[in-house]
């Protein structure tokens, strides 16, 4: 007692050392699970964390990529504010965004409806058919929508020339190159979102599907009423992939439109790729990289914010 | 979009390989000893397909004056090996021993350093190649590339178009005589006078006729000059009719539907490079013997010049090679040897920039491909005439894409000819420090 009165301090200091000791002997007992996952943690600190931090401090100098770098301190984001190119492709995201998520999340619910219903026959076939476009090569995809949108000799206008529409200029008009590339990517990730939807369609108890019906209540409502709004952990999901996909599009820009045309379709990390890659700025490109992370990092917080405000009623499994 | 973080941390993965060396020291200036014949080595020489299969013509000749040097090549496109080269630079180690590279990507690598200082070993064949050569393989008066081919620009034409239409391609001496074709032609025959896309420009055609007139993004100070020199606006503004009175073939450079459009007699003219009739004749046209004749570019006014540029390349070695002097025998022997470059022009149609082949009689023979038209002899009066300009920059790409992008904007009809050179002069400006 009379000890513990003298020494005030020595409790928590005696109980930080028992949870450190605990750590230990944690540490030791699963050794062997530890050293199990230790390639991962070392491969993701050396591919990862070192990658993150290191173009972090790039993005304060002015670097070819090659020979010695020049400390610029906030120089690159002072041109970067200025950088018009940049704040359009940001803007072009955001355009492509709001062009193909709401139609290709729509769709993919409807899809996975569809698929999840009992009556269908072959369901294993339709959901690989669907998911397949997911897994061809985009370069190769890309160039074939390239050709089939070809304004003069592309299939895409000789199919609509038989009902009478005359030839449009697809990859030829700053506005009908933003919907070639959103028909690309639904056409790529419907599938994918598809069965996002259809593993939250399978969550919700098939009674409750049933008590509706009871009740009187047709597809249409079921849909509205049951199934969309208990789907919306899954939605959320796959609307957040969504926004982070659309800015760090790549491939998707690079093989259908290059970019254009008049940079209509450049996207955020098309413009760090050219200017790291193409024009040798190092240090512009890793600065781009970080605010264009920066902005991801908001968008999503807000998301995440909007759609957990409000928790869906009766989702209590 | 479940790739999203992956590409993200791709693209940081691949900044932390280029990472590696922040802070490398600066490359010292080491000039290679003269190769004898015992001069030995295993080189590694990249490039693409068209380059190495004419580099090898003369492969055989190599291995016999130098038996003890072998080579190895690597085809990628243009693209891959600049960007391979950039990594095995930052990288340093990985680099070949010798690229390919283009005139108009070599001022970029010279800037960045890399390549090894060639000027004691060029020196002798300095007058012996086109002058306007050595600009983007200089640097403080430091020469670190030998050029290869050039590519003197002048119009193939369809003569089957123009006979149809009726038109004289000899009385076709000024711009505006040209454009007066293209409206008799269109009028004629339908067929547009060149081929210029809008929303997919690439301003190559822009930079050819900027280049004629002895200008380009910047001046000899490296000022930017696009909407300092009324000629340029003067220049866009005549591709500009073509647009607006539809007399040019809207198809992408380089893509299939173009190909056909030129093969299939779809589209009267092509103002290009030499190199354009190898283009002809390997893929484009094979069968069209007869169909493609040549003049030279019109004049933007009464005695003024019509030589311009596009293209063009160059073999240079790389500081991080361990064997320089075979290295050097190989560019020797491939490109400063009139015999050599005289037999990778008869077999593959590169070219060269060496003039002392020009006296060949080979290009005073008439060329079967052409209707029998005295082509080379055209392109030798030509290439002896081109200008220096200041379009192959050191931020060429840049420059290029940024002023690609505003001639697309101007060409669909959203901005005049001087909106467009005022916005693509300042984001040159802010984009490159210049000014």
């Amino acid at each position: 007692m009379a000890r513990h009165a003298a020494e005030p301090a020595a409790l928590p200091r005696a109980r930080e050392r028992g949870r450190r000791r605990a750590w230990i002997v944690a540490f030791r007992r699963y050794r062997a699970p530890y050293l199990f996952i230790l390639p991962f943690f070392v491969l993701f600190a050396v591919f990862f964390l070192y990658p993150i931090g290191f173009s972090l401090s790039l993005s304060l100098h002015e670097w070819s990529g090659f020979g010695p770098a020049r400390f610029v301190g906030l120089g690159n984001y002072r041109l970067l504010l200025r950088d018009e190119l940049f704040w359009g492709s940001m803007l072009n995201a955001t355009i492509l965004f709001l062009i193909y998520v709401p139609a290709m999340t729509l769709l993919a619910l409807v899809l996975a409806s569809v698929l999840h219903s009992r009556y269908l026959r072959l369901q294993g076939l339709w959901r690989a058919l669907i998911f397949l476009p997911n897994i061809t090569s985009m370069v190769a995809a890309g160039y074939v929508f390239r050709l089939m949108l070809d304004t003069d000799s592309g299939l895409a206008n000789r199919f609509l020339s038989f009902f009478g529409v005359s030839p449009i200029p697809w990859l030829d008009d700053i506005w009908w190159a933003r919907i070639s590339l959103g028909l690309l990517l639904v056409w790529a990730w419907l599938g994918w979102n598809t069965v996002i939807m259809l593993a939250g369609l399978q969550t919700i108890p098939p009674e409750l599907l049933d008590a509706a019906r009871v009740d009187g209540a047709n597809a249409v409502q079921i849909f509205r009423r049951i199934t969309v709004p208990l789907l919306r952990p899954q939605i959320l999901f796959a609307v957040t992939l969504s926004i982070i996909g659309t800015y760090s599009l790549f491939t998707e820009p690079f093989v259908l439109t290059r970019g254009g045309p008049v940079q209509a379709t450049t996207t955020p990390v098309y413009q760090v790729f050219t200017s790291t890659f193409e024009y040798a700025k190092v240090g512009y490109g890793a600065a781009m990289s970080y605010v264009y992370f920066a902005v991801i990092v908001v968008l999503t917080l807000f998301q995440f914010w909007a759609l957990s405000r409000e928790r869906p009623a009766g989702r209590g499994r | 979009m479940r790739r999203g973080w992956s590409r993200g941390a791709l693209g940081l993965v691949l900044a932390l390989v280029l990472a590696g060396c922040v802070g490398g020291g600066e490359p010292e200036q080491v000039s290679t000893p003269r190769p004898g014949a015992e001069t030995s080595g295993q080189l590694t020489v990249w490039g693409w397909d068209a380059a190495i299969k004419s580099l090898k013509v003369v492969d055989a000749g190599f291995r016999q004056a130098y038996p003890n040097i072998t080579v190895k090549y690597v085809a990628k496109p243009p693209m891959d090996t600049y960007r391979n080269i950039q990594l095995a630079l930052s990288a340093g180690s990985g680099a070949p021993d010798i690229s390919v590279i283009e005139d108009s990507h070599l001022a970029q690598f010279v800037k960045l350093g890399g390549l090894a200082d060639v000027t004691d070993l060029v020196k002798p064949y300095t007058d012996q190649v086109n002058a306007y050569r050595w600009k983007p393989a200089t640097k403080d008066g430091r020469v670190y590339a030998m050029p290869w081919d050039s590519g003197p620009v002048a119009v193939f034409y369809r003569r089957d178009v123009f006979a149809k239409a009726g038109v004289d391609p000899a009385s076709i001496r000024t711009w505006e005589d040209y454009y007066r074709a293209a409206t008799v032609i269109k009028q004629k025959t339908g067929i547009p006078m060149w081929p210029q896309p809008r929303a997919r420009n690439d301003a190559r055609l822009l930079e050819m006729l900027l280049w004629q007139q002895g200008l380009g993004y910047v001046d000899a100070q490296g000022n930017v000059i696009l909407d300092k020199d009324p000629r340029v606006q003067r220049t866009l503004e005549f591709m500009g009719r073509f647009w607006r009175e539809d007399l040019s073939l809207d198809s992408e450079w380089w893509q299939d539907p173009w190909y056909k459009a030129l093969g299939g007699g779809k589209v009267a003219t092509i103002p290009e490079a030499v190199w354009m009739g190898t283009f002809f004749r390997d893929f484009i046209d094979p069968k069209g013997t007869g169909h493609w004749g040549v003049f030279k570019l019109p004049v933007w006014e009464p005695g003024g010049s019509q030589a311009s540029n596009d293209g063009g390349s160059t073999l240079a070695i790389f500081e991080q090679s361990k064997q320089k002097d075979a290295a050097w025998a190989y560019v020797e022997y491939h490109l400063t040897r009139p015999e050599s470059q005289l037999q990778i022009y008869e077999k593959t149609d590169i070219f060269p920039a060496l003039e002392t082949t020009y006296q060949d009689p080979f290009f005073q023979e008439p060329s079967e491909y052409f209707g029998g038209q005295k082509v080379r002899e055209l392109f030798v009066d030509v290439v002896r005439n081109i200008p220096e300009a200041g379009v192959y920059t050191s931020e060429y790409q840049e420059m290029n894409a940024l002023m690609a992008s505003e001639v697309q904007s101007f060409a669909l009809g959203k901005q005049t000819a001087q909106q467009a050179l005022a916005k693509a002069a300042a984001a040159i400006r802010s984009r490159t420090s210049r000014a």
